[in-house]
Formats: C-alpha cells, structure tokens, sequence
C-alpha cells in the first residue's frame, strides 16, 4: 500500500486534476461551525474576481456555506475538511471534501411543504443555486460535493 | 462576523417583534434559537422578524424559523418575516418557505 507511510497524517484528498486555464485556491478548516465563514468569504472574493454580480455572489456563498454545514454535521470536529475553489475565465468550481462517515443521499429530496423540516434542506439549495451539482458519498470515501456556476 | 437580536413585546397587538442584524449562519444560528426559544416560553406570540440588516442566513438558520413556528402554531400562531433583503426572499422561495411563514415587504418599524 503506497499510502500508508503517510499514516501518521491525515489521508491525503486527491482533487480531480486542474486543467489549463483554471486556478485553483485551496483551504483546509476544522469542521466546526465557527470556521464556515472563513469559506463563506473567501469564495465571495474569488466569485467577485472572476466577475459574478451581487445577486449571484450571494446565491455562491450560500451554496458553499450549505456544502461546508453538511461536512461540519457530519464530521468529527477535531478533524479538518478540504474545499478547493476551481477558477476560472467565466466559471467557478467549488469543491468540499471530508473524511467523515458519508450520509444516505436517499434521505435527500425535495422539501415538503406541508410538513416542514429543519433537516434536508442545505443539499436540495445547493442544487437550485449551481448550475452544476455533484454529490458523492460513502462510509468508506466520505462525502465530496462538487458545484459549479457559469457567469452568464 | 456578527449577530444582534433585539426582541420587543407589544403587550396591545400580543406581537413580538424581532431585529435581527448581521449573519445567521450555522455558528450563529444556535444564539437565535436561544433567543426566540425563550420568547416564545415566556409567551406565544405572533413572532415578526425585521430582516431589513440580516445579510445573511442559510439553511440552519432557516431550520431554527422552521422550529419556531411549529412552536407558534400549537397556539395557531404565526412567524411573519418583514423587510428580507433580495438574496434572502429567493432563498425562501426556492425552498418554499415563503408559503410557510408570512413574507410582507416594506413594512414601517414598530
């Protein structure tokens, strides 16, 4: 096993690959509630670098900010989490990544409007907000969502 | 960032009214809660939120309002939300939260 001398550490996150023309800008933070604002801002600079206006700066940081409550209530709160924004000319990419037990992706769908849940939420406003969503989760990988929005 | 709640009773209208300013987020969140838990302990009321200097809120902070209003409604009481912010009242229409509390726009204050 090629990874095990790195046992001590954390496992290391494979991101997929960066092509030609992206940037990419990445943070680790412990998965604890105090610390998603750090990513709330830093993907409002960077979607403000890149060109996005008001109203869809906004909708990038609320979907990045439900991307990283998912991974804090989902993760052990010693244990940090990765998020790599991907830029690029009329595009950004935002990935969030965790080492934590995965969730039933079944238990997430649309709100029910007659019976009203605090919980399930974050996942289905990610979808409405991105262009793009991805989300991938398992006990043994954790859970990766990846998000994209284009400048219009 | 920040979070301020100001709460006033209005004994004539049985209304709370709530001013929240700043960011609900998932670290904020659990203040509002604290804070709209005991208003409703301490009587069950209609609750209308000011959110005309609420930059911010995601969907802890809308699971809390969620919470609250179940609350209120076991006295057949309402959550009305006043004066969202653009970003915010999209926000409740995506999730359809808008059909669930009352939304008013442009409303004075008091």
């Amino acid at each position: 096993m090629k990874g095990d001398k790195m046992g001590m550490h954390k496992e290391k996150i494979d991101f997929e690959c960066v092509r030609e023309g992206q940037k990419c800008i990445d943070l680790s933070i412990p998965a604890n509630p105090e610390y998603v604002s750090i990513v709330r801002l830093t993907a409002s600079v960077i979607a403000n670098n890149i060109g996005f206006d008001f109203e869809e700066i906004e909708d990038i940081k609320v979907a990045v900010s439900e991307a990283c409550n998912n991974v804090v209530v989902h993760s052990k709160r010693e244990n940090n989490f990765d998020i790599r924004f991907i830029s690029e000319s009329e595009k950004i990419g935002v990935v969030v990544k965790d080492n934590g037990n995965g969730f039933d992706l079944a238990d997430y769908t649309s709100p029910d409007l007659k019976n009203p849940s605090d919980h399930g939420l974050g996942i289905f406003v990610i979808k409405s907000l991105m262009d793009r969503v991805e989300v991938n989760s398992s006990k043994e990988n954790g859970t990766e969502i990846k998000m994209y929005k284009n400048l219009l | 960032m920040s979070l301020s709640i100001e709460k006033q009773y209005h004994q004539d209208k049985d209304l709370w009214t709530v001013k929240i300013t700043g960011e609900v987020d998932i670290y904020t969140s659990d203040e509002m809660k604290e804070t709209l838990n005991e208003m409703v302990e301490e009587k069950k009321s209609e609750i209308q939120i000011d959110c005309r200097e609420l930059s911010y809120i995601d969907s802890s902070g809308l699971g809390v309002l969620i919470g609250i209003l179940k609350k209120l409604k076991e006295e057949n009481k309402n959550l009305v939300v006043v004066n969202a912010r653009s970003n915010i009242l999209k926000l409740l229409s995506i999730t359809g939260l808008d059909k669930v509390f009352i939304v008013k726009e442009n409303q004075n204050e008091g």
